[in-house]
């Protein structure tokens, strides 16, 4: 089949949806697709760029390339799955949640005014048509699903997608708990240092880099946790890998998060999660005493969770092997023969 | 966002203000609503756009067109059918002349020629006995900026009149059940039905129909409240059919708590109307809630209420016979009316929901504040690139560009 893989691309930025489209391509066309990434520059910022960029989308032509028709387009993200296709598949990464369950919080982008009131109605407007198009609809977690229905009143398969390729192994259960995350607000890494800095015994390591970097930095040289906390900034896959293995448990609570790769990775290394109650997506692998540690979203609780782990490295491994074998369930080849049934 | 609402409310007795009562804590949660004090016709400072309720009671209704004449803006409509409401604020306020136009407007000379026959009182006075055939709603769908409709119908006969705005379909809220005990009225099965008891509640229809299924089911009962409205001989009726003495209850007007317990009390609801203005009834939205089967009239609003949950009885020589079968067969099948009561409950739930209704309402306003503000800026830059291109206006490129813009609603 001819599939075009559609996905927006925020120009010096790279995170699970960029990774996810990426290897979706390689994958299809490791099972003999011809299969292509189609990407168009997105910002949403002022006003109502957002639509503008989106409406980039609907004027691409994707219905045939170079004289050849294209048998299948799937969507990943918002704006990408604007495009018009007779054949259009989603599989929903994010919505463009400032639209949604951000809206009037401080991740929110929309203000009182009449015009951004308008704008986000447009926004879910223009979610209504667009996903309402869709032959198939896939939705990345239930929790996607879920605010799928709600905004828009349609029904998405759910279907998890695995995480990328590393080697993956488990050599150790180490003194550090790993957050391996995009350095945003949303992604509430603060609350992993506010841990650190209630628990004497507890070492972090924070890769990744992003807007909220130096804040964070500033709040762990603040909370004194000199040597405690250590930011890596982005790094190689390997060295991922070799970090998955080494560390105690992997740390991801961001606020109600789509779905998320980093708890089926950690899994894949054989680590437990340890997450918050209101983490969302990750909730619906990372089961409280199976699979991981699920704690209120408050410092001591998550300090008390992870000084769980690292008086019982029997219980971590146990919770890490569980979730092995929940996460190798996940397989490509599985996601590809729903995706272009 | 704030927002001026114009509409009746309570004390003052109208389904609409008991409409807004119910709507209007939940819109508060959403919205920052200023209500207008009855009468007041000035516009209020400092609001971003204005939602008026019309209805066809010229006594409810009548300032909130005023107050529409001078700002332009949303209008809830609730009845199409608005030949009372405007006989009111032009007849009604000794201003023959403003009737003479509304006429003229809606049908030409002949409008105008039928509009002088009813100032002589020549002919019976329109709003009474033709007013479906002229629904007078010209002049509110020109001053309305945007309409919110509760049913396809209206919005059909409003886009059949020409209206070109924008159009929001919200349903009518249900209320939450309040904490009721059926009140025990006795029959098997319990029949009832709400609301004035006149022609164009189909009453006589009702009685034959119901003195019918009395000879094969002598226990049923007909639970009829609500107030007679002038000129209709109900007695007279009650006496021919035989239900004088028995197996009739009537009650006049009820306060609403009574009214829950009669509705709770019933095995089913009647709800017959023709002809329509293009009302909802609050009524059978109560009734929904309940989870009672309905029977109504296969005409207007009514008509879109799912085979589920209703049976309709078209409006035509058979309605009588059609009528009685459906009577029959609600009071011979329990298991029918059970399943129908389920689907009832169900779709009061779903999507009568008041919190749901509440966003639907603040999506409209939030789009009608700053909608055309939004579409503006998009279509600017688009405009700007395409030129910057050499696409101009009227090309085939261009209008690709309109068509795509369509597709995704910000064209124009």
């Amino acid at each position: 089949m001819r599939v075009a893989v559609c996905a927006p691309q925020v120009p010096f930025v790279r995170g699970g949806a960029e990774i996810f489209a990426e290897t979706l391509v390689s994958e299809l066309r490791a099972r003999d697709h011809d299969a292509e990434l189609v990407t168009v520059p997105f910002k949403w910022y002022p006003g109502t760029r957002v639509l503008s960029q989106a409406f980039l989308w609907r004027l691409l032509d994707l219905e045939e390339s170079d004289g050849r028709p294209i048998d299948v387009v799937v969507a990943t993200k918002f704006p990408s799955y604007c495009v018009r296709h007779p054949n259009k598949r989603v599989w929903v990464l994010h919505q463009f949640r400032q639209a949604y369950e951000l809206d009037r919080t401080e991740l929110g982008q929309f203000s009182e005014s009449p015009e951004d009131r308008a704008l986000r109605r447009q926004v879910q407007r223009l979610d209504r048509i667009a996903l309402g198009e869709a032959t198939r609809l896939f939705a990345t977690s239930a929790n996607v699903a879920g605010r799928i229905e709600r905004s828009t009143g349609l029904a998405a398969e759910v279907m998890p997608h695995p995480p990328q390729e590393l080697p993956y192994r488990c050599e150790e259960y180490g003194d550090f708990v790993l957050s391996v995350n995009r350095l945003d607000r949303a992604k509430r890494i603060d609350l992993l240092l506010e841990a650190a800095a209630h628990d004497p015994g507890l070492r972090v390591v924070v890769t990744g880099e992003g807007p909220d970097r130096d804040r964070l930095e500033a709040l762990a040289r603040e909370r004194g946790l000199n040597g405690r906390a250590k930011f890596t900034g982005r790094v190689s896959a390997e060295e991922l890998a070799s970090l998955y293995a080494r560390c105690l448990a992997v740390y991801y609570a961001p606020v109600d998060e789509d779905f998320g790769m980093v708890p089926y990775e950690a899994f894949l290394s054989s680590k437990p999660v340890l997450t918050a109650t209101d983490a969302g997506g990750p909730l619906e692998v990372v089961s409280d005493g199976r699979t991981g540690l699920v704690a209120a979203p408050e410092p001591g609780a998550l300090a008390a969770a992870a000084r769980r782990l690292r008086e019982d490295p029997a219980a971590a491994a146990a919770f890490g092997r569980a979730g092995r074998e929940l996460a190798e369930r996940v397989t490509w080849d599985a996601c590809i023969d729903r995706l272009l049934a | 966002m704030r927002v001026a609402l114009y509409t009746p409310m309570p004390p003052e007795r109208s389904g609409i203000a008991d409409y807004s009562a119910l709507l209007l804590p939940a819109l508060e949660q959403r919205v920052d609503v200023v209500v207008a004090r009855r009468g007041r016709t000035r516009p209020l400072r400092g609001t971003d756009l204005a939602v008026y309720h019309i209805g066809n009671n010229p006594d409810a209704h009548g300032w909130i067109l005023d107050a529409l004449r001078r700002r332009p803006g949303v209008v809830v409509l609730h009845d199409f059918v608005l030949h009372h409401l405007i006989a009111g604020v032009t007849i009604g306020r000794r201003d023959g002349h403003g009737y003479l136009d509304a006429m003229e407007r809606e049908a030409g000379v002949v409008g105008r020629l039928l509009a002088h026959g009813v100032l002589d009182k020549r002919i019976p006075p329109l709003w009474e006995s033709r007013p479906e055939d002229f629904p007078l709603a010209g002049e509110v769908l020109e001053l309305a900026t945007g309409l919110i409709v509760h049913s396809a119908h209206v919005e059909r006969r409003a886009r059949e009149a020409g209206y070109g705005g924008r159009i929001w379909r919200v349903p009518h809220p249900a209320w939450p059940l309040p904490p009721i005990e059926p009140e025990h009225v006795g029959g098997d099965p319990l029949l009832g039905c709400f609301g004035n008891v006149n022609a164009s509640k189909r009453v006589p229809q009702l009685l034959e129909a119901f003195a019918r299924l009395r000879r094969d089911h002598a226990e049923a009962r007909l639970l009829l409240v609500g107030a007679t409205s002038p000129g209709f001989d109900l007695d007279r009726r009650l006496q021919r059919l035989g239900l004088a003495d028995d197996g009739l209850v009537r009650l006049d007007w009820v306060p609403e708590p009574r009214l829950w317990a009669l509705m709770a009390a019933c095995d089913a609801c009647i709800n017959l109307r023709a002809p329509t203005m293009g009302e909802t009834s609050g009524s059978v939205v109560r009734q929904l809630s309940l989870g009672k089967p309905v029977v109504v009239s296969d005409v207007g609003w009514f008509s879109e209420l799912p085979d589920a949950v209703a049976l309709k009885v078209p409006v035509d020589d058979h309605e009588v016979e059609t009528l009685h079968a459906a009577l029959a067969l609600l009071a011979r099948e329990g298991e029918v009316r059970a399943a129908m009561g389920r689907a009832a409950a169900e779709l009061a739930r779903r999507e009568h929901d008041l919190e749901r209704v509440a966003d639907l309402y603040a999506a409209a306003f939030e789009q009608a504040a700053g909608g055309t503000a939004v579409v503006d800026s998009v279509l600017r830059e688009v405009a700007t690139a395409a030129a910057d291109v050499g696409i101009a206006a009227g090309t085939p490129e261009g209008d690709e560009l309109a068509r795509r813009l369509a597709e995704i609603d910000v064209g124009r």
